[in-house]
């Protein structure tokens, strides 16, 4: 899961970066509105947290952007201006969630998590697959209701399997979407990671579609 | 044309322009009226010397005409004196009085009944008035032509001198009403002067209210400026007393904490408590700061449309739960507050209804009197009658397992006070809780 992060301020964009990558997440950070703009408009990210103060361009203007052009992933807002009247304009300009400063950083990471969820129409944090269930609140995954020990690389590929189920997702969405923007990508990475999760798993639950990518099903 | 600034300026421009018209028609009127009069005068004269003349004509032995003695009432004997007369007989023959010396009077047309008036041009060509009439003398086998003629001079003269008199007079006259005028206008407006001198006073703060005693048309403003101030120095104290207030709050909590963290062991647990203290206590100053600056903005606001514009975010806020959030009532309906605390009030009130509705909340907007009702109702569980009154406590959260910080109602109930309404809590028809706000109406509609 890969989430954007625009926030100005250095050392709460750094704590609030560090907190989704603890819970899983790829994290990327623009500290102002016209970087924060430029990325949520050109890579894939799976939800993005959003200050409504930034310089260059505020943070509205950006989210109001981003929905005339057709970006319709999850945002949530951050926002030391906590009335209605902003909740309202924010909430109206297409945002998903608000969160007043100061937040308590387990509360940001639950409504992530949970506007993640919801964008895959999904509204509990377990999901299961027969066997197999990947919660992911705890960020645990439970075969036959016993624990699986699993990388945090391994872990995010599963996760995003999972949210897809049944679909088939590529190599390339799959590399877009588990590493950060300027992370070197190789998908011979993505093909030993798969391979050690069968291991760890079982045979049946990931397929490999031939020139398509992988698919995740109950087995 | 524009008018000037000046109020005085325009009353007496005002002023000015109609007493000079009505004025210019008087003096015109008086005149003509005074000029008729003398002509009338003149005429009379004329007719009078006529007469004398006439009563001196006689035959003579030769059957001529002759006066038998000089007419009385003018210097005829005067050669070119201004008075003239001149009788001719019936064969034409002409006697004329010494005054003519060797002229005649312009021919006069003769053969008509009574007396003849007619302007004519004298001997030495002066402006001549001419009386004349026809007379049968006894014996006389036709009438004989009497003639007097009075040089107009004196009377032109003295129609000049009236003229000059009476547009003299009227200036006079137009100058010093003019001039009331002003100075009518000046003394009338002098108690707004000495409003602004005590709104100079007041906001150099050498007087704390106007207090002044002012003309019934002025009292009304001077009033509402004295309301105006006494407003401004509430919000003043408030805000004062409110940075004191918030002094005292923060620093207790800020001492705690510091206190925690110090020395060789810091007490984490009761760090994070005053810390989490500190967080709920700015919320809430913050919340009545913004509530204590906006109140008394009160620029109006339409509650349907605030609360369909808080609906729409609210279904995005809770869309995983489906809810169905509905506004209805009177859109025309206007609350006396500041859009912004509308907006407020409401979303705490629906938020609140959407965090603990099963499935449902209604919104709805009615008039009582002059008064707006808004009821906000959820089919949730509601609150039993004892926790009403706790829940617009401040800082109570009636249920830590939800996620709020305890003020929404109580901050509700604040500014519903603080615009002079009220916030009552009560039980909804399917037994959630249903708010319902009283704020002061206006009576003007959306549309007007």
């Amino acid at each position: 899961m890969r989430v954007l992060v625009v926030e100005d301020h250095v050392a709460l964009a750094r704590q609030v970066a560090d907190a989704l990558r603890d819970a899983g997440f790829v994290a990327d950070q623009a500290a102002d509105g016209e970087e924060g703009h430029f990325l949520g408009d050109t890579e894939p990210y799976d939800a993005v947290v959003l200050d409504l103060g930034l310089p260059v361009l505020d943070g509205l203007t950006v989210l109001r952007r981003w929905r005339a052009a057709g970006r319709d992933m999850p945002v949530l807002i951050l926002t030391a201006r906590d009335g209605w009247t902003e909740k309202v304009a924010g909430l109206n300009a297409g945002a998903d969630d608000y969160l007043a400063k100061p937040f308590v950083m387990a509360e940001l990471v639950a409504r992530v998590q949970a506007l993640v969820r919801r964008a895959h129409g999904r509204s509990r944090p377990e999901i299961a697959l027969g066997r197999l269930v990947v919660d992911t609140a705890a960020q645990r995954v439970l075969l036959d209701g016993a624990g699986v020990k699993l990388t945090g690389l391994e872990y995010r590929l599963l996760a995003y399997l999972a949210l897809h189920a049944g679909q088939v997702v590529s190599k390339t969405e799959l590399t877009e979407h588990l590493y950060a923007q300027d992370f070197d990508r190789d998908s011979n990475t993505l093909e030993v990671v798969v391979g050690r999760l069968r291991r760890k798993l079982g045979d049946g639950f990931i397929e490999t579609i031939r020139g398509q990518g992988y698919r995740l099903s109950a087995g | 044309m524009r008018w000037p600034r000046s109020l005085a300026l325009r009353l007496a421009l005002a002023a000015g322009l109609w007493v000079a018209a009505g004025l210019g028609a008087a003096a015109w009127f008086v005149a003509d009226i005074a000029v008729h009069q003398v002509e009338a005068a003149f005429d009379g004269r004329l007719a009078a010397l006529l007469d004398a003349a006439v009563a001196v004509a006689a035959t003579d032995a030769d059957g001529g005409i002759v006066l038998s003695r000089a007419p009385a009432g003018a210097d005829f004997e005067r050669p070119f004196s201004g008075a003239y007369w001149q009788v001719t007989a019936p064969d034409g023959s002409v006697k004329t009085s010494r005054s003519l010396w060797d002229q005649v009077l312009p021919a006069a047309a003769t053969g008509h009944d009574g007396v003849l008036l007619r302007d004519a041009s004298g001997p030495r060509g002066e402006m001549l008035r001419v009386a004349e009439r026809d007379l049968l003398l006894p014996g006389a086998s036709a009438p004989a032509h009497v003639a007097v003629g009075l040089s107009r001079m004196e009377t032109e003269a003295e129609i000049a001198r009236l003229r000059r008199t009476l547009l003299v007079t009227f200036a006079v006259l137009g100058l010093g009403l003019v001039g009331g005028v002003v100075a009518t206008v000046v003394a009338g407006l002098a108690p707004l002067r000495r409003v602004r001198r005590a709104l100079v006073e007041v906001r150099e703060g050498r007087r704390a209210a106007f207090e002044i005693d002012a003309p019934s048309e002025i009292a009304p403003l001077v009033a509402e400026l004295d309301a105006l101030v006494a407003a401004n120095r509430a919000t003043v104290e408030r805000a004062r007393s409110h940075v004191g207030n918030l002094a005292h709050a923060l620093k207790t909590p800020l001492a705690v904490l510091r206190n925690a963290l110090d020395g060789a062991a810091p007490d984490l647990p009761v760090a994070r408590g005053e810390a989490a203290a500190l967080e709920r206590l700015v919320h809430h100053h913050l919340a009545r700061a913004r509530t204590a600056a906006l109140a008394s903005a009160a620029a109006g606001a339409v509650p349907m449309e605030a609360a369909t514009q808080v609906a729409r975010a609210l279904r995005r806020l809770f869309a995983e739960r489906h809810l169905a959030i509905e506004v209805g009532g009177d859109a025309a309906l206007r609350v006396r507050l500041d859009p912004q605390d509308l907006t407020e009030m409401l979303g705490n009130l629906m938020e609140n209804a959407c965090t603990w509705a099963r499935s449902r909340i209604t919104v709805s907007v009615a008039a009582a009197g002059r008064e707006v009702i808004i009821a906000v109702s959820d089919d949730g569980p509601g609150l039993p009658d004892g926790d009403r009154d706790a829940a617009l406590g401040r800082g109570v959260r009636l249920d830590e397992a939800v996620p709020g910080s305890g003020l929404g109602l109580a901050i509700v109930a604040d500014l519903a006070a603080l615009h002079g309404g009220r916030l009552d809590l009560g039980r909804a028809a399917d037994g959630g809780l249903r708010a319902v706000l009283h704020l002061p109406g206006q009576a003007m509609t959306v549309g007007a």
